[in-house]
Order: structure tokens, then sequence, then C-alpha cells
């Protein structure tokens, strides 16, 4: 795993809770904007989880190795749903959706980042 | 038809939306504790399963439109209710019976707090955007 990544990932994930919650407070329901925004953090979302999955595959054992792994495709799988929950709704609440899952896959960057800095490898 | 509004809409979507994450993080958590090291703290591990059903239960409750989605949102957010307030106040008597942490442990303070507020707020959601209760859901 890239620490610089991940930290990148925790600061992206932030901003767009931050974004997703300037939008319900301006009345605009989850859209374009919105798909693009966690469409960018979702491709270096997964790049991340390639390049962990492959440090794992390649010998890297991280402590509760089940538990990174499930922290991994949480953090890539979490967003994408999250989204499609947030545009099937027509009110500005989908933009607090949006938040509460950019949140929640920050929360499984910054799990992964704290098991992974207690590995050797 | 459903009676009331639907839960699941508008603002209600947020709160289905937290409750189906700690649905996932409850369960998943409890599944891997459970699978791997059962014999350390059988109690908290079960306890966290249990919690994990609870929000299930309730995501799916709020998240429907029926009549029974709303009784069984009422249903399963009173037991997380008491969840929280019984594991919290247990955990902070009697801490040597948690030597693991639940996700009720400490009223939550493991998750920011979210499981004690989540209940409060589900609660509040259910009794706004309906009148069912369970008071007088029996009658109808």
């Amino acid at each position: 795993m890239i620490t610089t990544l991940a930290f990148a990932l925790v600061a992206l994930t932030a901003a767009l809770a931050v974004f997703g919650l300037v939008t319900t407070a301006l009345g605009h329901p989850a859209g374009r904007a919105h798909t693009l925004a966690v469409g960018g953090v979702e491709a270096l979302l997964v790049v991340q989880a390639v390049l962990a999955a492959l440090r794992v595959l390649g010998g890297a054992r991280p402590p509760e190795t089940e538990t990174f792994l499930i922290y991994l495709v949480v953090s890539v799988c979490v967003l994408p749903i999250g989204l499609q929950f947030a545009k099937a709704d027509e009110t500005r609440w989908g933009g607090t959706v949006v938040a509460v899952t950019a949140v929640a896959t920050g929360v499984a960057v910054l799990r992964l980042l704290a098991l992974w800095g207690g590995a050797s490898g | 038809m459903a009676e009331g509004r639907e839960t699941g809409k508008g603002v209600g979507r947020v709160l289905v939306a937290v409750y189906a994450l700690f649905a996932l993080s409850a369960s998943a958590r409890a599944g891997v504790q459970l699978a791997t090291r059962y014999h350390e703290a059988p109690l908290a591990y079960l306890l966290s399963a249990f919690a994990g059903g609870v929000y299930i239960l309730a995501t799916v409750g709020l998240a429907g439109r029926q009549r029974w989605h709303r009784r069984l949102a009422w249903g399963a957010v009173l037991v997380e209710m008491t969840g929280v307030l019984v594991v919290g106040t247990l955990s902070v008597l009697t801490p040597a019976d948690f030597p693991k942490a639940t996700v009720w442990s400490g009223y939550g303070a493991g998750y920011g707090w979210v499981p004690l507020v989540l209940p409060i707020f589900g609660l509040l959601w259910l009794r706004r955007t309906g009148r069912d209760t369970p008071a007088n859901s029996t009658r109808d």
C-alpha cells in the first residue's frame, strides 16, 4: 500500500463529503457533478486496492489480513452503491447520502493505513 | 398501501444509508471475529453479530414501503436503542465482562457515538413520517 496515496484518499473523501453537504445546503439533488466527483475518487480507490491486493498476493501479511482485505473491498464498493442510492432520490438529500458514504470510505482507508502501518512489508 | 410518508425518501434516505453502513460494518466485523477468534470473547462477538442483525432489520424496515416495513423498523430501532443503552451501561459498569469492544460498548464511543444517536433519529423519523406507532398499529 502506498501511504501517500492513502493519505490523499483520506483528504479526497473528506472533500467529497464537504461537496455533498454543500449541494444539500444549496438544494441541488445528486446529479452529474456527483457522478464525476465520485468517479474520480473511486478511480484512485481502485488503484489503491489493486496495488494493496498485489502486495498481499506477493506475500505481504498485514496484521489481521482478513480484516484488511474486507476493508479493501469495502473501500471500493461503498461509494458506487451510495451514488446509485443517492441518485435514485430526487431530493436535495442525495448529496448528504454521498457525503455519508464518503466519510465511511475515508474511515475504511484510515483503518487500512493503521493495519498496514503495523506490517513490516 | 403504506400508512404515513415513506421512510426511505428525502432525509430518510440518509438514515437508511447510515443504517446500511452499520449493518455492513457490524456484521462483517462480527463475522471475522466469530470465524477467527470466537474463544477470545464469545459474548462480545455474539453481541456484535446480534447488533449487525438488528441494523440489517432496521435498514430493511426503513427502506421498505409496506406497512410491515414500518412495524419492522419500529421494532428493530427500539431493540437497537435498548441494546446500546444496556450494553453501553454494562460495559461501563463491568468492563471485565467486555474484554473486546462491541459496536455498543461505551454507548458506541468507538464509532463516534453514532450508535447512540442513530436510534434517536430513527425513532424521531418513524414518529414524524407515520401515524403507525406500536401502540396503534395493532388496531388497524
